[in-house]
């Protein structure tokens, strides 16, 4: 079993959270695990745990499609963050938009951080590869 | 020697000679002189007798020194021809006879000149002599031949030249007749036989341009002239010119046909050409030109400037380019320019102007050329207009495309994902858990579906009958049907818009445009104030605007602005949200040619502009 501190998943659709989780359960040990339904609470959230000395997430699971803040808003503040660690952000998305693949390498190249782009429906093996530490 | 009284008989005889004689004896003096030859040469008589011929004139020029002295060399017989210069400077001619003098036995004692004054008839042969080198060469140079026609002999002369005109042989020789059967039948034989008899009865001279075909087959064109003779009151013959102008005849065809080429092509360019001058007055328009003036006759146009036809702010410009490429020797090439037609309408034309240069590079005018393009700025303007409709079509497809992917995927992604779930699922407490989600992603699959085919539905169906409706009507059906949750959160509608306001609006459409907004205005009312709505038109071009303002919680357009409208988008933390409504709102109001446009500022509210087209 892989082992990962705290992982952090941000989407707006339950289902999706909770396939997430289910998988995660049966593939990883973690301490904590936080869910956001959008960009706006993930980021109001992950500043909260820096204010308070809290673990930083090492790994992210990302949709773009949201409201209030999508991922790609989410993205740009985070990566403003000063955060030394390097995270680990795996985009999910269902978008085809060759915009968000665009995007996606705009901002790889922006940050120490480890970005990937994936599609749905993700399936286990590749929840396994995605999580680790970046 | 002569005896003495014989020498005074002499002397008196020769002395009344008509013609200027001198006897010289063999040292050269002067014996006797005729009175003639003493006023010839204004000599008097006691000054020369015994004198030398040679030291009378040595004054003289020396070419009739040297006549004299020939003179004198006692030849028999000798004449010259030569000139004298008096002290006044006249020139005189003079035919010189010397004989030898005899005495009675044979013997030479001297001679005998005689001088004739033939100054007249020298300075006529000269004349003449001049006369016949020019007009040889007039008529070699002119070809123009001659001929003479003796009505006695009926025979007709003609000279080289006029043989050759003919391209008849040189021994050919024609009588009246056959010289007037040259002139090629038809009008030209008609002509010189009416012309010749009219000049025989009227004692007048003729001349006429005529075609006459030579011996030899080639048509030519010629000048005939001629003058009637009479001997005694009677008609005698006549003489005349024959000149070839066929070459003059063509060039001038030639001309004549260049100009009218010239003059159909730009008659009938659908271009407007004109040439000015240097003070930009017409000299030549074609009728394109005349058109766009607006006159019918080249005299009500040639001389003018624009000044006479349009503006003065329009001809000045125009003057100002004419002004400007006549300075510079530069053309002005495809200058745009719009024109006031008059009757309210504007046309586009393209406009050269080209320098016209003399050889000593100074322009003396200009060549104008003008080009309507008002229906191609026109095509392009629609061409645009279809390339911006069509760009914008198909950029909302391929959104709604990306739009139909991303749900359709998001939702048949959970549903894998659940069934593989349930597939490995032993537990039947768990299995029941995700049967109930996959049948809430089965319904939100269904629901999307719903949306997807509103939008469809809305973008696709442009036949929809727009229908004329009043707005307050409209509004207050809307206000009715949510009177209950306006009542409910105290919301006040402030409605300033004036019963005749009308709009050209799809019913169904406008009913569900309403609905959305007053919803959003319910759903995002701030909290922390009395809501209110304020709702007023105005009229902008073509559009009738519907303003709705409320105070509710406003919207960051700085980060939402793009994607107010965007399908699924959310921006509050709102349950009710979907992220449908604007959506379909917005393409609403565009399939009914109409526009929308928001302003807004968080915690104060929010202002939406509905643009309804009044005309398409």
């Amino acid at each position: 079993m892989i082992k990962i501190n705290s992982i952090c998943i941000i989407d707006d659709d339950p289902i999706t959270v909770f396939g997430m989780r289910r998988m995660l359960d049966t593939l990883v040990t973690y301490n904590t695990i936080n869910t956001f339904e959008n960009g706006k609470q993930a980021i109001d959230g992950i500043k909260a745990m820096m204010l308070a000395g809290k673990e930083i997430p090492e790994v992210i699971f990302l949709d773009i499609n949201m409201p209030i803040m999508d991922g790609w808003q989410f993205l740009k503040e985070f990566i403003a963050l000063p955060i030394k660690d390097k995270v680990r952000i795996n985009i999910i998305t269902s978008s085809i938009d060759s915009t968000d693949a665009h995007n996606w390498k705009l901002y790889k190249d922006k940050t120490h951080h480890t970005v990937t782009y994936n599609h749905k429906p993700i399936r286990k093996q590749e929840i396994a590869e995605i999580t680790k530490v970046a | 020697m002569l005896k003495k009284s014989q020498k005074t008989n002499n002397s008196y005889l020769i002395k009344q000679l008509p013609q200027a004689t001198v006897f010289v004896d063999i040292r050269k003096a002067i014996v006797f002189v005729s009175d003639k030859w003493l006023y010839d040469f204004d000599f008097a008589s006691s000054a020369v007798i015994g004198k030398s011929i040679i030291s009378l004139f040595k004054n003289s020029n020396m070419e009739w020194q040297n006549a004299i002295s020939e003179c004198l060399k006692e030849l028999p017989n000798l004449t010259l021809t030569e000139s004298h210069i008096d002290a006044n400077g006249i020139k005189k001619w003079y035919e010189l006879q010397s004989t030898p003098w005899y005495d009675e036995n044979e013997n030479v004692i001297g001679t005998i000149l005689q001088m004739k004054d033939i100054t007249v008839r020298v300075l006529a042969e000269n004349k003449l002599e001049k006369l016949e080198v020019i007009f040889e060469d007039i008529s070699e140079i002119a070809e123009i031949g001659f001929w003479d026609y003796n009505l006695a002999e009926d025979k007709m002369f003609w000279d080289s030249r006029t043989k050759a005109i003919h391209e008849v042989a040189e021994d050919y020789s024609p009588n009246f007749i056959d010289s007037l059967n040259f002139y090629k039948l038809g009008n030209s034989r008609n002509t010189i036989s009416m012309t010749v008899n009219k000049a025989i009865t009227h004692e007048v001279p003729f001349s006429e341009k005529l075609q006459i075909v030579t011996a030899k087959g080639n048509e030519l064109r010629v000048i005939t002239s001629g003058k009637p003779l009479y001997k005694n009151g009677k008609f005698s013959g006549m003489v005349g010119t024959i000149q070839n102008v066929n070459e003059r005849h063509l060039n001038e065809e030639k001309t004549h046909e260049n100009q009218r080429l010239l003059r159909t092509l730009i008659d009938n360019l659908p271009l407007g050409v004109s040439i000015k001058d240097l003070e930009s007055r017409r000299i030549l328009v074609n009728k394109s030109e005349m058109e766009f003036c607006n006159v019918t006759s080249e005299q009500d146009i040639i001389g003018k400037d624009d000044f006479n036809f349009f503006d003065k702010s329009q001809a000045e410009i125009t003057r100002k380019d004419d002004l400007a490429v006549m300075r510079d020797l530069k053309p002005i090439l495809r200058k745009e320019v719009t024109h006031n037609e008059g009757n309210d309408e504007q046309s586009t034309y393209l406009i050269s102007k080209i320098p016209l240069i003399d050889s000593d590079e100074h322009a003396y005018g200009l060549v104008s050329i003008r080009m309507n393009i008002s229906e191609i700025k026109q095509k392009e303007l629609e061409l645009r207009k279809l390339i911006d409709v069509t760009s914008s079509q198909n950029k909302k497809l391929i959104n709604f495309a990306h739009i139909v992917s991303h749900n359709l995927r998001s939702h048949s992604a959970n549903i894998s994902m659940l069934l593989d779930f349930l597939a490995a699922e032993k537990s039947d407490l768990e299995r029941g858990k995700l049967m109930k989600m996959l049948l809430k992603a089965s319904n939100n699959l269904l629901e999307t579906l719903d949306n997807l085919n509103e939008v469809v539905h809305i973008t696709t169906n442009t036949s929809l009958r727009k229908k004329q409706v009043k707005l307050n009507t409209k509004i207050a059906a809307v206000k009715q049907n949510l009177s209950a949750e306006l009542n409910q959160h105290n919301i006040k509608v402030l409605n300033s818009i004036r019963d005749n306001v009308k709009i050209r609006v799809v019913p169904a459409y406008i009913d569900s445009i309403l609905t959305n907004f007053m919803t959003n205005v319910i759903k995002y009312r701030s909290p922390k104030r009395n809501s209110f709505v304020k709702l007023s038109s105005s009229t902008e071009e073509n559009y009738t605007v519907l303003h709705i303002e409320d105070n509710g919680l406003g919207i960051d357009l700085d980060k939402y602005g793009e994607k107010l409208f965007g399908m699924y988008k959310t921006f509050h933390e709102n349950k009710d949200a979907k992220g449908i409504g604007l959506y379909i709102t917005k393409n609403q109001i565009e399939a009914m040619g109409g526009k929308i446009a928001v302003d807004s500022t968080v915690g104060k509210g929010t202002t939406f502009k509905i643009y309804f087209n009044d005309k398409d």
